[in-house]
């Protein structure tokens, strides 16, 4: 094994030396955890507090306060991604485009503002946890599908000119279908802002449970060992979310190499 | 000699001129093209476009396949639609879709295989989907694409995807196309391959006509029967101007060296001198 070439830049490694260098990074952080954790004083939780943590809040209904955020972030995801789509594919149309990037800019205004007037047209506190997730998830999501739109190849619009498609069928072909797969690649990628956000939007707005929520009572008691647990559950769920979505595109779209 | 005749225009421009504000790319293009009939064969028409780098030529084709309006000028073609007056088909301009177009990336739907691809072009044709299928099964058979009819464009190789798009077009607008530097940085397989299709093109119907631009001039001269050297002329001082138009037109039929199998002499000179006009342009 040459072990100099892990140290070389732009070496390509094959994959049981890649699998060894994840493992060996895994072995040290988890090894600094316990060391680190192991004196007097400690700013992380030692191991024995996160898993002591884990089980009480799994004792508490973490798998239902889970799938509550779950919830939550689908229902959310689901109006803002047909939402962004609706201005998005209308962004080509002269008329329209100026909404579009207008609505892209608008991921400038300060959150806070945003939830004081949903909180005075929405009266119950999970319409408004959606009502703050879709805004803000679809301004980012605009964002990216113009930018997507904006680097659809212009010889793929003269292709379909050429094959006597009207402007609207060019739209269809080459920007809605054709491009269909990087739609989920943009939501794999907004996601994570979004499920950031989503446990910010549940400790701000207490209500009915979910992981924001659990964080915050957490929090309130300075309680580092069940804090870390659930920052490392978000974690899982998140990174779990991720590779379904990476795993439909690939399954879905057998041209899809982005 | 081989001996053929002219018939009716099939392809003409006439004062087109591009500027985009001050700038002007090409101006004065003028050309004429006739269906050519040789007896006993059947035998489409290959028309060369040369010139240096930035001399228009992408520019004209744009503007011969309909994608952008010429600032000045027309570019006619026959009017199918329309019955014959005294024996001739009534001309009009150019429309998009009606001059097929392949770029030379060889660009197809990335999210289409190439039996969906071929059918999506053939959407507007009156036949039945049964006639569309055996049009579409015979043509993949043809062109040595039937294993890869459920092949997405990104699992083509260079040769599939060359062939995929020239057929798509050719099943979409009829019997023009287009072709931009169709042979530009591709293998000697590959040149072979675009030269097959377009033989295949050629021997399939009389109107059947490629346009196309290339910089390797022995390819232009032993492919096209008329071809056209397009560059900068000179003004009234002898300075070059600054927008393209069409300089010398080589008619190979008139010439004797259209459609030869070989290579010979007279190619080679023809080619010497379109390589003195083009360094000249």
């Amino acid at each position: 094994m040459n072990f100099r070439s892990w140290f070389r830049p732009f070496e390509i490694l094959k994959k049981e030396h890649n699998i060894a260098l994840i493992v060996i990074w895994v072995v040290m952080v988890v090894g600094y955890w316990f060391v680190a954790t192991s004196g007097e004083e400690k700013l992380f939780p030692p191991p024995e507090k996160v898993i002591a943590g884990l089980q009480a809040l799994y004792g508490e209904g973490l798998v239902v306060h889970i799938a509550s955020s779950l919830g939550l972030c689908l229902k959310a995801t689901l109006i803002s991604v047909v939402v962004s789509l609706f201005f998005a594919y209308l962004s080509p149309v002269p008329f329209m485009r100026p909404v579009a990037i207008g609505l892209s800019r608008m991921r400038y205004l300060p959150l806070t503002g945003i939830t004081f007037y949903l909180a005075m047209m929405m009266h119950d506190a999970r319409s408004m946890q959606v009502g703050v997730l879709v805004i803000f998830m679809s301004l980012y999501f605009i964002t990216s599908l113009l930018g997507v739109i904006k680097d659809s190849p212009q010889e793929e619009i003269d292709h379909a000119r050429s094959l006597k498609c009207s402007r609207w069928e060019v739209l269809w072909e080459v920007i809605v279908k054709g491009r269909f797969d990087y739609v989920i690649e943009v939501l794999r990628q907004n996601l994570a802002i979004t499920w950031m956000m989503l446990v910010t939007v549940e400790s701000i707005l207490v209500a009915a449970g979910g992981l924001g929520v659990l964080i915050k009572n957490s929090d309130k008691f300075m309680n580092h060992g069940r804090i870390v647990a659930l920052q490392l559950v978000i974690l899982l769920v998140g990174l779990g979310i991720d590779w379904i979505l990476n795993t439909t595109r690939k399954s879905l779209f057998r041209y899809s190499k982005i | 000699m081989n001996h053929y005749e002219q018939k009716d225009t099939i392809l003409h421009a006439e004062n087109v001129s591009v500027s985009y504000g001050e700038k002007t790319i090409i101006k004065d293009i003028n050309f004429l093209e006739r269906d050519t009939v040789r007896p006993g064969k059947v035998q489409g028409q290959v028309i060369a476009f040369l010139g240096r780098s930035g001399r228009g030529k992408s520019t004209l084709f744009r503007v011969i396949t309909g994608l952008n309006k010429p600032t000045t000028g027309h570019v006619l073609i026959p009017d199918s639609t329309k019955k014959p007056i005294d024996g001739k088909i009534p001309a009009k301009d150019v429309e998009e879709g009606d001059v097929g177009f392949v770029d030379q990336r060889y660009t197809l739907f990335r999210h289409k295989t190439v039996y969906q691809a071929l059918t999506y072009a053939m959407r507007n044709s009156t036949l039945s989907k049964a006639e569309k299928n055996d049009k579409i099964m015979r043509y993949l058979v043809e062109w040595g694409l039937e294993k890869s009819k459920d092949q997405y464009p990104n699992e083509l190789s260079g040769g599939q995807r060359q062939r995929t798009a020239i057929l798509e077009q050719l099943l979409s607008s009829g019997h023009y196309i287009v072709m931009d530097e169709p042979f530009s940085g591709l293998d000697i397989g590959n040149i072979l391959n675009v030269k097959t299709a377009f033989k295949l093109i050629n021997e399939s119907h009389d109107l059947n006509t490629i346009i196309f631009s290339t910089h390797d001039i022995e390819l232009a001269v032993e492919l096209a029967d008329s071809l056209y050297v397009i560059g900068y002329p000179r003004n009234a001082e002898g300075k070059l101007e600054t927008f393209g138009t069409i300089l010398h037109h080589y008619d190979l039929k008139a010439m004797g060296i259209a459609w030869h199998d070989s290579f010979g002499a007279q190619h080679r000179d023809l080619a010497e001198e379109v390589k003195k006009a083009l360094l000249a342009s």
